[in-house]
């Protein structure tokens, strides 16, 4: 039997079994990944491994109220007993009148996803392409310390399906390589860097395509440009954010606009929708459907149906992630409970390009933990960087302190660039910031 | 059969299998963990969740490198299949080692349950959420929302290994965390407080629930009348207990021995130097009764144990797993952990902190004429190679001529960990031990906790406005 299947017929066993055992509704998800890892240290082999699971997980709605349970255990007697326990747990707790499944209007009713590679990558061209990675690089720099390379797949089948008739599915496979280097730097110092590739299909990431791999040289000259980092004085700089890091700064806003943050008033973008929350460059694009790109989904955990959304247009905030549960309780429409495929429009140029609109600024190249208050908005990042002057980026810069409040940071984003990384479900160019705290000496 | 019984039977053969093609050594670890958690939210426990999963791990060392499969089946043919692809590491070697016979470890038990969760209903849990959810509500009229998770897992673990070793451990782990929203004039704050050990039922008694009430209505007060620092560099007093973030950021990751192995530490070189001033003792500690990161034995069969990583301000041991220790020639310090069968070991931390000093929080406080007090805290991070390390505070004060002043929060701090470990000028006499629910992230999550004396650092950045 097909996989997909086999998923199928164990949601539908779980769903008769619930409602057997005095569920009124349920709603059932059921997953099976294969997973594969490697990677290569230096210039040998370091770690192989491999990952075969499933999950089946049960949203229980009994007698007005509900609860869940999963397991990884998927043979009909461990299902029963854990749907005997589970439900009488369940009739303990308070009724909750906003649970519900989704309405059948609202439901994903199409084809199934498919967004997968057809075959599989043998274990021995994974090293092989592993090792010319790390080799590219490794022994050919008197300031390299190590270099580890990583590769990853994954395949994952997804049925969700509920009591009242929702079925829906999906296959979906990821490749991804990533290289770090670590160097030499001043005194003990010994920074490091990294890049990545990522798709779904394995020559996406340079197996079987003929491309040379890129990520190790990029990792191994991100790492020597770190390299005698200073630190410079306390003030208020225009700030250019790289593309790989920039959905550091989405993250808050997109929390904010969460059911459970906003339900529970806990949000600093409560009562705003409709409101500007940011600079009129800011346009974002929640667009779930284009298939083969990371993020890609036609309906959300609970089955409701995914659309193309704008999020925010010209700073207008137009809408908030509801999902049915949350919506129920705030007397509003459901949406979607988180987004799927971001993409924050893009104008004109890469990171160089926005530095020359900088005449003293910083170029945030990546973030050192930190994080924003969802009730006030408040933030602060520890950054690390470059410093540019007269429209160049010159020495690295360290040990800063990025600070703000989100909507103040958001009102200032003066430009976006057009280097968004098609590899990442929330693509984000190169954006510029005007006149942003950043403590230091 | 179950999956132990089922592991028990043919260890051996599974053992042989995985060292087929050869190898140094080869451990299986099998899993079965309950988690069960309820949920208070608008007034209401109205939530509830079950999981269980369980699952078997088994890893071959050839040198340093690691082969790596799990299965969640208990079929023999599955569990065979996963020792075959864990013995494709050592595919070409020459070296071939036999498992030694079987014997079991006798432990101590660091974590008796005294009521177990299993049969522990959620009726007899959700008195304490709604004891939780009144004692907030009726202190303090700003109070808008709460919300509240009791969670609890019971796992069982079983490991065998190539070296003859097998052990067993049931490690529980209880947790509640409760979020206030309060709200006056327009201005509105939030905050959590959490408690967590590896215990029972008996971790739920009215004191700490009456504790644990104060403490987030006292967190969330006090950010009515505080506001972000100036920034800038500046000594920072750090307070008893969460504090033990900063050692956990800037040196406990550092001395994991992998990334010393791998030479991508900053302190790689630094053992047996001195890296910080006389009388600073930091240690990793698996042996406190009920703590969040205790182990009777850690996750490859070595047994928990105490760890000095600095001693009187010398560098003397890294935390090592069974790999590290190989290399390093030395013996494993008990610190090989994993988040589950899926995941195989490394070297991560368990209860981190700094033994106490001679001097008082008072003196400490002062000594700085123009600094930051911290208090409280959430999450942290290190740069391993870097060494830059950040914590960010959700409260403290300014210190202003050697007094507490104006209250703040929201800051992140920002330092080099040898630098910052050089600038401990004052340590108190006051450890505290904080139970949060403290989780470390390192590709796989682990619980830990960590704690702190008082301490001044001569000189930090901290983030703020300009």
């Amino acid at each position: 039997m097909k996989q997909k299947d086999l998923l199928k017929q164990m949601c539908s066993y779980a769903l008769e079994m619930s409602l057997k055992k005095g569920a009124t509704h349920a709603r059932v998800a059921a997953t099976s990944n294969n997973a594969n890892g490697m990677s290569v240290l230096n210039d040998s082999l370091e770690t192989i491994e491999k990952a075969v699971d499933s999950s089946l997980t049960l949203h229980l709605f009994v007698e007005g109220r509900y609860g869940t349970c999963s397991t990884n255990k998927v043979d009909p007697s461990g299902l029963d007993k854990l749907l005997d326990d589970a439900i009488a747990s369940v009739k303990l707790l308070a009724p909750d009148p906003f649970r519900k499944l989704v309405p059948k209007e609202l439901r994903y009713e199409g084809p199934p996803l498919y967004s997968a590679h057809s075959g599989s990558v043998d274990t021995g061209v994974k090293k092989a392409f592993l090792l010319d990675c790390a080799c590219a690089i490794w022994n050919k720099e008197p300031a390299l310390i190590s270099v580890m390379a990583d590769y990853s797949d994954h395949r994952q089948w997804l049925h969700l399906a509920d009591s009242d008739g929702l079925h829906c599915t999906s296959e979906e496979t990821w490749y991804n390589y990533s290289v770090e280097c670590t160097v030499r730097g001043k005194g003990d110092a010994r920074p490091s860097d990294w890049d990545f590739q990522g798709g779904i299909h394995p020559w996406d990431i340079g197996i079987g395509s003929g491309l040379p791999c890129t990520c190790a040289a990029t990792a191994l000259e991100r790492a020597l440009a770190k390299r005698n980092p200073r630190k410079i004085v306390s003030g208020r700089y225009r700030v250019i954010v790289e593309n790989r890091v920039a959905a550091t700064l989405l993250a808050p806003l997109i929390d904010a606009m969460s059911g459970s943050s906003l339900q529970q008033q806990n949000s600093f973008l409560l009562d705003k929708l409709g409101e500007n929350i940011a600079s009129s460059v800011l346009t974002l694009i929640d667009d779930p459907r284009r298939k083969g790109t990371p993020g890609c989904r036609f309906f959300d955990s609970e089955g409701l149906a995914t659309a193309k959304r704008a999020v925010i247009e010209a700073g207008r905030l137009n809408m908030y992630f509801l999902s049915t549960y949350y919506a129920e309780k705030m007397q509003m429409h459901p949406t979607i409970s988180s987004p799927s495929l971001l993409l924050l429009k893009e104008g004109k140029g890469n990171a160089a390009t926005l530095a020359g609109l900088i005449k003293n600024g910083i170029f945030v190249t990546g973030f050192n933990g930190g994080n924003c208050n969802t009730t006030t908005g408040d933030f602060s990042y520890g950054i690390e960087g470059f410093y540019v002057e007269h429209g160049q980026i010159t020495y690295p810069i360290n040990e800063m302190v990025m600070t703000g409040n989100m909507l103040d940071l958001w009102s200032r984003l003066l430009a976006a660039g057009d280097d968004a990384l098609k590899t990442m479900s929330w693509q984000t160019p190169s954006l510029l910031f005007d006149d942003i705290e950043f403590s230091g000496l | 059969m179950d999956l132990t019984t089922a592991i028990e039977m043919d260890s051996k053969k599974l053992l042989n299998l995985a060292l087929q093609q050869g190898g140094d050594y080869a451990d299986l670890y099998m899993q079965q963990t309950t988690f069960h958690s309820i949920v208070l939210r608008d007034g209401e426990v109205n939530a509830a969740s079950t999981h269980n999963e369980g699952g078997l791990g088994i890893r071959v060392v050839s040198g340093q490198n690691t082969g790596y499969a799990y299965t969640e089946s208990t079929l023999p043919r599955d569990r065979e299949e996963a020792a075959r692809t864990a013995s494709y590491i050592a595919q070409g070697l020459i070296r071939r080692t036999k498992p030694a016979p079987i014997a079991t470890l006798n432990l101590p038990d660091r974590y008796r349950i005294v009521r177990p969760w299993e049969g522990f209903s959620p009726q007899e849990k959700m008195p304490f959420l709604y004891d939780l959810n009144e004692r907030i509500f009726s202190a303090d009229k700003r109070v808008e929302k709460v919300t509240a998770q009791l969670s609890d897992a019971t796992s069982h673990i079983e490991c065998y290994n190539s070296l003859g070793i097998h052990c067993s451990d049931i490690r529980p782990m209880a947790s509640l965390s409760v979020t206030c929203v309060m709200e006056s004039g327009g201005q509105r704050e939030s905050a959590s407080a959490s408690r967590s050990f590896r215990m029972g039922g008996e971790f739920l008694h009215s004191a700490m629930i009456r504790e644990l009430a104060q403490e987030v209505l006292d967190r969330t007060s006090f950010l009515f009348g505080a506001k972000q620092p100036n920034g800038g560099e500046m000594p920072v007093v750090m307070a008893a207990g969460g504090s033990g973030i900063l050692l956990h950021e800037a040196i406990g990751h550092a001395f994991e021995a992998d990334f010393a192995r791998k030479k991508v530490s900053i302190f790689s070189d630094k053992m047996g130097q001195r890296i910080c001033n006389p009388g600073i003792t930091v240690i990793d500690d698996g042996t406190i009764p009920c703590n969040r990161g205790a182990l009777n034995v850690d996750d490859e069969g070595v047994p928990g144990q105490k760890t000095y990583m600095v001693t009187d301000g010398i560098l003397t041991s890294f935390l090592h797993d069974r790999i590290s220790a190989g290399y390093f020639h030395t013996e494993p310090t008990g610190n090989g952990r994993r988040e589950s069968f899926r995941c195989m070991p490394l070297p991560r931390m368990r209860a981190t902190y700094m033994d106490n000093g001679r001097d008082t929080e008072e003196a400490l406080i002062a000594s700085v004429k123009k600094g930051l007090y911290v208090d409280t805290f959430s999450n942290g991070q290190v740069q391993i190679g870097a060494g830059d390390f950040t914590f960010y505070v959700k409260s403290g004060y300014l210190i202003e001529n050697g007094k507490l002043t104006q209250p703040i929060k929201d800051t992140n701090i920002i330092g080099n960990g040898p630098e910052a470990l050089a600038r401990i000028t004052g340590v108190a006499n006051n450890c505290i031990i904080d139970n949060g629910t403290w989780t470390c992230g390192k590709g796989q999550t682990c619980a830990v906790s960590c704690g702190m004396p008082s301490v001044l650092v001569a000189s930090l950045t901290v983030g703020g406005r300009v």
